[in-house]
């Protein structure tokens, strides 16, 4: 599994699709639903996921853990949401650390952990 | 040469921004293109703050809000242009009636524009920019698009300047190109 992580339109999607080859459909993009399609080569915004796990009680690294086998030759692409002042809402900070204690989960678990900056690739793993 | 320099607020961008000018310049024109407008006596205090931060190093100062391909006309090309900040200048390109009403639907292609021109004309040049992009808010419709015009911006410079750093902490993280002090 390679994750890719990074802020805000740092170019995350389109660098996967640059190296891996892929298009549109072979990404999956997560809303706020909780559904993710692992048959999809490329999972992106993994922080949706996780806002809808806090929403609906999921933990989502337990949710990660018991379907390793569907995604560990993925893609996942996830926001880095973790360097703004600790949000002021209850929800949002339970979404911050969901979504923290996912990336390192995964970041543990990947091949490769990448973190993109202005559209360049940073290789941390 | 071009530099893009980024990263998070009171890291010391603008320090590094100014060594990397003053080094690149050699010796020859210097402009510090300032594109914030003060709208009130903070503005105006962080304003005197950078003034004094380069007081002695030679910038001739360019003030430009907006138009930034300008400063080419404005001063000599073949100089060594800092633009301080990207982040100000789409702000003022967006709402150019004092931050109010609806943003201007052509302000990041004028941005990317004329700072590309920049870029490509100038004798060397450094940009400015701030990281704004790794925060848990989730922000509303207006917030968003000034953020995904910002990151627009950075993406375009960091793929045409030979060199991009970030600040993080007084530090600098090489992200292409090389960078020594």
């Amino acid at each position: 599994m390679d994750l890719i992580i990074g802020g805000a339109y740092q170019g995350k999607s389109e660098y996967a699709k640059r190296l891996y080859g892929l298009d549109e459909a072979g990404i999956f993009t997560c809303r706020e639903d909780g559904a993710i399609d692992f048959s999809a080569r490329c999972i992106d915004a993994l922080e949706e996921y996780t806002f809808w796990c806090v929403r609906n009680g999921v933990d989502p690294v337990e949710s990660f853990r018991a379907r390793e086998d569907e995604w560990r030759e993925s893609v996942l692409i996830c926001a880095d949401i973790f360097c703004g002042v600790v949000p002021l809402g209850a929800e949002n900070r339970a979404w911050r650390e969901a979504t923290g204690r996912l990336c390192a989960y995964l970041a543990g678990r990947a091949d490769t952990v990448t973190r993109m900056f202005c559209g360049l690739p940073q290789r941390l793993k | 040469m071009t530099v893009f320099i980024s990263g998070g607020c009171k890291n010391g961008k603008s320090a590094l921004a100014q060594r990397a000018a003053v080094r690149l310049g050699g010796g020859g024109p210097l402009y510090y293109v300032a594109t914030m407008i003060p709208y009130d006596g903070e503005d105006r205090a962080r304003i005197a703050r950078h003034i004094a931060g380069r007081a002695g190093m030679g910038f001739e100062t360019l003030e430009l809000a907006r138009d930034i391909g300008r400063c080419l006309e404005l001063a000599d090309p073949g100089g060594t242009f800092l633009v301080d900040s990207v982040t100000a200048l789409l702000l003022n390109e967006m709402y150019p009636d004092s931050h109010n009403g609806d943003a201007d639907p052509d302000a990041l292609t004028r941005c990317v524009d004329g700072l590309l021109r920049v870029a490509k004309c100038a004798g060397n040049a450094v940009f400015v920019s701030d990281y704004i992009y790794s925060d848990s808010i989730r922000y509303d419709a207006f917030t968003e698009k000034y953020r995904a015009d910002l990151a627009g911006i950075d993406r375009a410079l960091a793929r045409v300047c030979d060199t991009v750093l970030e600040m993080c902490a007084g530090h600098f993280i090489v992200h292409k190109g090389a960078w020594e002090e």
